[in-house]
């Protein structure tokens, strides 16, 4: 077991993690920007470094800086949380160079999965379901006849395409034949190169992803879902496990899938495996190769510590468990608070907390870095918190949300405990059946 | 603290397998180097490309004389003066030959002072330049001695002296004689300088006691490293007389030079063509 380990993240996972080091008895090595010197996680550390101005790039992405900590602390380890350098395969080598263990994937397989074609392109290969496509096609008439293959509606993409651009949606031939000539003269004007190809556009998708753990000895076990289909410009609002439309059917496709999927890549540690799920198939979407944000709503209805785990899995112990002693029980959700005013247009908010109450009673956790007095910077993410709930039943576990919510206080600031409460209170959230799409839908009052 | 730590015990005891980290992180921490003053750490040859200036906060800090010399002269172009010229215990003073050999090994070179005939941006010249690594430069008989050979040499050969200080004041295990060289060298700077020879000197952290008293002072024109301690009696020494807080900065290069006593700061990087500079302008032509 490694002795010390530092954290190369900030906030509420930093945190997490630090708990994780106490319980184990692992010495913590915290770092932290000029303007976190006041963070909790600074005083709940070991120790801790200053890395670099309040910028991320001169602070928590500095991987120079946090390897130096690294070395100067004599920490065995550098757990990255998430976001920042957490899927950057480039500091995982570094760390390898000066004989830190990173705690996550290799940074080959990093690289692989980051790639999001070259991730697709091994999936398919290892038979997991993918979005339907067609290979690149030349003329009008040719892409008519892949059409009918997949099905209408169809995206139009430029092979050399990214970031949104070169994309034409088709539903149906006409569409199609108008959609090409469009599509082609603009990947060439922009990419300078017309060749594109058709992909099965999915709406009205769920986001379903499957928690995967494994260790170095061989062991893959995947942990159940999360239906993370709570979503507002892509980002995550709401979390739960299990999934309640997922048929007990699909649901051992999707874990044999993703188990297939780890041992094809060779993948140790933690991960998770997105697919989108249109009530009928699924298709892998990508892999992320870290602790996921809403990592505890997996730990709730498992009953296992995810971070300990990892960190165990990363010195190189064999899993505890195997995949027949996985049986999620009840039902956990998680609302992500973020400093933000829902109703201006989730403007981010900064300042001081004036008064802090958290939510409590039993299965009522909340993850934050927040106390009373704590300045929130304008520097970083605006996810302040994570209040998760266990319950029995799904129904349970939403008024058990509701009630926490209402509890919740905290002032001098916004956030969207209220945004929260009213998705709560929807017909879509509460019958189960949203996609991914319906929050764009939900009027704001 | 705010917290207290918990008295959890490591969870299993599997130390072993961290040999492999131990081993490699203890490779990586020897080529590792923390900034006194930033505390940003960065790589040991990252500072020593800079000259052991920090590359983030320009903190200058200590260079050996061999450092120096390699830094400041044209390439090969140094020959070196009196090389094994060293001290001995004349006095018998106790604990003085440890000291000695201590320093010896320590800095590698057998005096505190290095001396010899080198070209800068190709103008030959007579340098000599103290190492901090040897006694902290403590001046004792044969740096002395060295210095004043330097100087007589380059007097004999019209050439000018480029000199670095750095020194704690006369080496006290060779007492008066120590005291002595001061005057000695004052002697030679001066035939140096009536025969119209350039003289200068470049003062670095720390420069005190004797060396200020003497040959540091009579240069015709004195440079210093950037915050370089300059001053005769250090500041512990004052606070112990007069028993008050001596400000920090009132005996740093930027205080001294503000009441007349540096002609100018020169950070170490720009130092090369700076001296070079000067030495072109005081070249003498022969008819």
């Amino acid at each position: 077991m490694f002795s010390k380990i530092l954290i190369a993240n900030r906030g509420e996972i930093a945190i997490r993690i630090i708990r994780a080091c106490k319980e184990m008895g692992i010495y913590s090595v915290a770092v932290f920007s000029e303007a976190d010197k006041n963070s909790l996680h600074v005083s709940l550390a070991d120790e801790a470094y200053c890395i670099g101005k309040a910028q991320v790039k001169e602070s928590y992405l500095n991987m120079h800086s946090i390897i130096s900590a690294a070395l100067a602390s004599k920490a065995e380890a550098i757990h990255p949380g998430y976001g920042f350098l957490s899927e950057n395969s480039e500091f995982a080598s570094l760390c390898d160079k000066y004989g830190i263990a990173f705690i996550g994937p290799d940074a080959k397989t990093m690289a692989n999965m980051s790639d999001k074609e070259k991730a697709i392109q091994i999936m398919k290969e290892a038979g997991l379901p993918i979005i339907p496509s067609s290979k690149v096609v030349v003329n009008v008439e040719q892409a008519v006849l892949e059409a009918e293959k997949i099905g209408y509606p169809l995206l139009i993409k430029a092979r050399s395409g990214g970031g949104g651009k070169g994309i034409r949606l088709a539903r149906n031939v006409e569409e199609l034949k108008y959609g090409f000539h469009v599509a082609t003269s603009e990947a060439a004007s922009a990419f300078g190169d017309d060749g594109v190809y058709l992909e099965k556009f999915l709406t009205s998708v769920k986001h379903i992803e499957m928690q995967i753990i494994a260790d170095s000895h061989g062991n893959v076990v995947c942990l159940g879902e999360r239906d993370c289909s709570t979503q507002r410009k892509n980002q995550k609002v709401i979390e739960e496990s299990p999934c309640v439309r997922l048929s007990d059917d699909i649901r051992t496709k999707m874990v044999q899938s993703s188990v297939k999927a780890v041992l094809v890549t060779g993948y140790k540690g933690v991960g998770t495996i997105e697919f989108l799920y249109d009530g009928k198939d699924y298709y892998f979407m990508e892999m992320n190769t870290r602790l996921q944000v809403e990592h505890p709503v997996t730990e709730m209805v498992t009953g296992i510590d995810l971070v300990k785990w990892q960190i165990r899995v990363a010195s190189g112990m064999e899993l505890g468990f195997k995949q027949e002693d996985i049986i999620l029980h009840g039902h956990a959700i998680e609302c992500r608070i973020n400093a933000e005013d829902a109703y201006t247009g989730f403007r981010p908010s900064c300042g001081k907390i004036e008064t802090l109450h958290i939510p409590g009673g039993p299965w009522v956790r909340f993850d934050t870095a927040i106390y009373q007095g704590y300045v929130i910077q304008p520097f970083y993410d605006s996810m302040i918190g994570k209040l998760v709930v266990h319950a029995k039943t799904r129904d349970e576990a939403i008024r058990k949300m509701k009630a926490a919510l209402c509890e919740l206080i905290i002032e001098g600031i916004d956030h969207n405990a209220r945004y929260n409460e009213e998705i709560l209170d929807t017909e879509e959230f509460i019958s189960g059946k949203y996609t991914t799409d319906y929050l764009s839908t939900l009027e704001m009052i | 603290m705010l917290f207290k730590r918990p008295k959890n015990s490591l969870e299993g005891n599997t130390k072993i397998q961290l040999k492999l980290f131990k081993e490699k992180s203890d490779t990586a921490e020897k080529e590792m180097f923390t900034c006194k003053k930033c505390k940003k750490t960065y790589s040991k040859n990252e500072l020593s490309q800079s000259f052991n200036v920090c590359p983030y906060c320009n903190e200058h800090f200590k260079i050996s004389a061999r450092e120096r010399l390699n830094m400041l002269c044209d390439s090969v172009s140094f020959s070196e003066h009196d090389k094994d010229m060293t001290s001995v215990n004349f006095l018998g003073f106790e604990g003085y030959d440890e000291k000695l050999s201590e320093a010896k090994k320590q800095s590698n070179e057998n005096e505190s002072v290095v001396c010899g005939v080198c070209t800068i941006v190709g103008i030959k010249t007579a340098i000599f330049v103290m190492d901090p690594f040897f006694m902290m430069g403590s001046m004792g008989s044969v740096t002395g001695e060295k210095i004043t050979r330097l100087f007589e040499y380059a007097t004999n050969n019209s050439l000018p002296v480029v000199g670095y200080c750095v020194s704690g004041g006369a080496r006290m295990q060779e007492g008066i004689l120590s005291l002595m060289q001061m005057a000695k060298v004052s002697a030679a700077v001066k035939k140096h300088s009536d025969m119209n020879n350039l003289y200068i000197c470049v003062l670095t952290d720390p420069t005190s006691g004797g060396v200020t008293a003497s040959f540091a002072m009579q240069a015709d024109i004195i440079l210093s490293e950037p915050k370089a301690l300059v001053c005769f009696a250090g500041p512990r020494v004052i606070e112990q007389t007069i028993r008050k807080k001596v400000p920090d900065d009132i005996q740093r290069a930027e205080c001294v030079m503000e009441n007349g006593f540096i002609d100018n700061i020169v950070g170490r990087k720009n130092q090369k063509s700076y001296l070079g500079k000067l030495l072109r302008m005081h070249m003498r032509y022969r008819v």
